[in-house]
């Protein structure tokens, strides 16, 4: 019992620990290794979409700040104004869209190749990571953006796609949706959104 | 050992508390003093003048309308005809024809490997590729395309892109991306100019029909990617604006 006891708190400790910090010399490892964790997932034929999407968002999320996105794609002003019971709810919206979008995608893939083209430490507190998604003679350019947090870890808050901002696309919308409508339609268009079938 | 996974327990448990109460959100309360706003809201980066946002919302409407309403269906007919081998090979063939505007404004902004690149592309794939329907020079050469046009080389030489504006059935656009589309007009072989003295089409009733042929095919190439690209739209005017001006900022900047 107490052996059993042990070990579930070894594998505990192993799968959990680790997984709350990125220092800044592991990111490009760590999106190398996971890069190619999740090209196997996407090649993996005996998988439904969502099977796949929820295999590599339980890679990727930890890594993802989706409440700093949340923020920034509101806009620091409004965000201030808003509750934090709001801040939550829209923060748990948002994060479902963009994760709906991901799946979305999905259905694009093939049979493209994922690389890592460089890491750029814009300055003290961002890096960039450029990649390439190679599709036969097309490159499309993806960029991870990094930021370090208080605790020193390094979370995703924006991701460019072709020179796109996704964070800053989703800001301009928000921005003009709000200057006629109230938070609460917007958080009420989020949600008939994400429940629309795929 | 027990010491040992007491420790390890501990350990585990403060850091299960620490995340399930702060982690979260640790971001929000860190983030006070950090510059993301003006990461954002980064001039260069957003049109902010939108003089013509009344009108380009409704053209943009129309577009959207002529898409769903007529350029769709009639493409997914299309595609239904005609298998996708012979419509890549149709646009391979548009795209040699499209040589002189690439190699042109290759050269004004002085990339000249890009530029004969391009007139290899076009020899090869002219002859070789039999009048352009196979595109050699990629798949025998690995000689690749490097798309650039007038509305770029302005951007290359420091025009700012002006306002926005929505064209009818062209899309989105802005003031120097329109001056752009004028004078690739000029040496597109698809138009007919009576002023011009090369002009490989008859008369502009030819340039018509071949564009419209041009634009189904272009379509039905990509009817998915773009019905999946529009579903993240959480309002149309804004996406597609947003996303038309980072990606010309972006195609200038490289």
């Amino acid at each position: 019992m107490k052996q059993l006891l042990y070990s579930f708190l070894f594998i505990y400790t192993l799968t959990i620990a680790p997984l709350w910090a990125l220092q800044e010399n592991e990111i490009t490892s760590f999106m190398q290794k996971n890069m190619d964790v999740a090209t196997t997932i996407l090649r993996d034929t005996t998988l439904q979409k969502s099977q796949k999407a929820e295999k590599i968002f339980s890679i990727f999320d930890t890594i993802f700040d989706y409440a700093l996105m949340s923020k920034l794609a509101v806009g620091g002003k409004h965000w201030e104004g808003l509750t934090p019971e709001k801040q939550k709810e829209f923060s748990h919206v948002f994060e479902e869209t963009l994760k709906i979008s991901y799946m979305e995608k999905l259905d694009l893939y093939t049979d493209e190749k994922l690389i890592i083209v460089k890491s750029e430490k814009i300055k003290d507190s961002r890096i960039h990571l450029t990649t390439h998604l190679i599709k036969n003679k097309e490159v499309y350019e993806v960029i991870y953006k990094f930021y370090k947090d208080a605790s020193n870890n390094w979370l995703i808050y924006d991701v460019d796609v072709l020179g796109v901002s996704i964070i800053q696309t989703y800001r301009t919308q928000f921005a003009d949706f709000l200057a006629k409508e109230s938070f609460n339609n917007l958080i009420i268009k989020l949600k008939n959104k994400d429940s629309q079938p795929q | 050992m027990r010491i040992f996974f007491i420790i390890l327990l501990s350990f585990n448990f403060l850091l299960a508390a620490d995340y399930f109460e702060t982690a979260p959100y640790v971001s929000t309360s860190s983030l006070g003093n950090d510059d993301f706003e003006k990461e954002f809201n980064d001039p260069k980066k957003e049109n902010i003048i939108d003089p013509l946002s009344g009108y380009n919302i409704i053209m943009t409407n129309i577009n959207d309308k002529f898409y769903e309403y007529l350029l769709k269906p009639t493409a997914q007919g299309y595609a239904y005809i005609v298998p996708e081998n012979a419509r890549n090979g149709i646009g391979n063939f548009f795209d040699n024809l499209f040589f002189p505007i690439r190699f042109v404004n290759n050269l004004l902004q002085f990339k000249i490997q890009n530029s004969i690149d391009e007139l290899e592309r076009f020899t090869i794939n002219s002859t070789m590729g039999i009048a352009g329907f196979a595109d050699v020079a990629y798949s025998t050469f690995n000689i690749k395309s490097h798309q650039e046009d007038f509305g770029q080389t302005l951007g290359f030489y420091g025009v700012g892109s002006g306002f926005h504006v929505v064209l009818p059935l062209f899309g989105s656009s802005n003031l120097r991306d329109i001056a752009g589309l004028l004078a690739d007009a000029w040496i597109d072989p698809l138009n007919y100019i009576a002023a011009r003295d090369i002009n490989i089409l008859k008369n502009s009733e030819q340039s018509l029909y071949l564009t419209g042929f041009y634009t189904i095919n272009k379509t039905s190439l990509h009817i998915e990617e773009y019905d999946n690209f529009k579903k993240d739209a959480i309002e149309l005017y804004p996406y597609l604006r947003s996303f038309y001006e980072s990606r010309r900022t972006k195609l200038i900047s490289e």
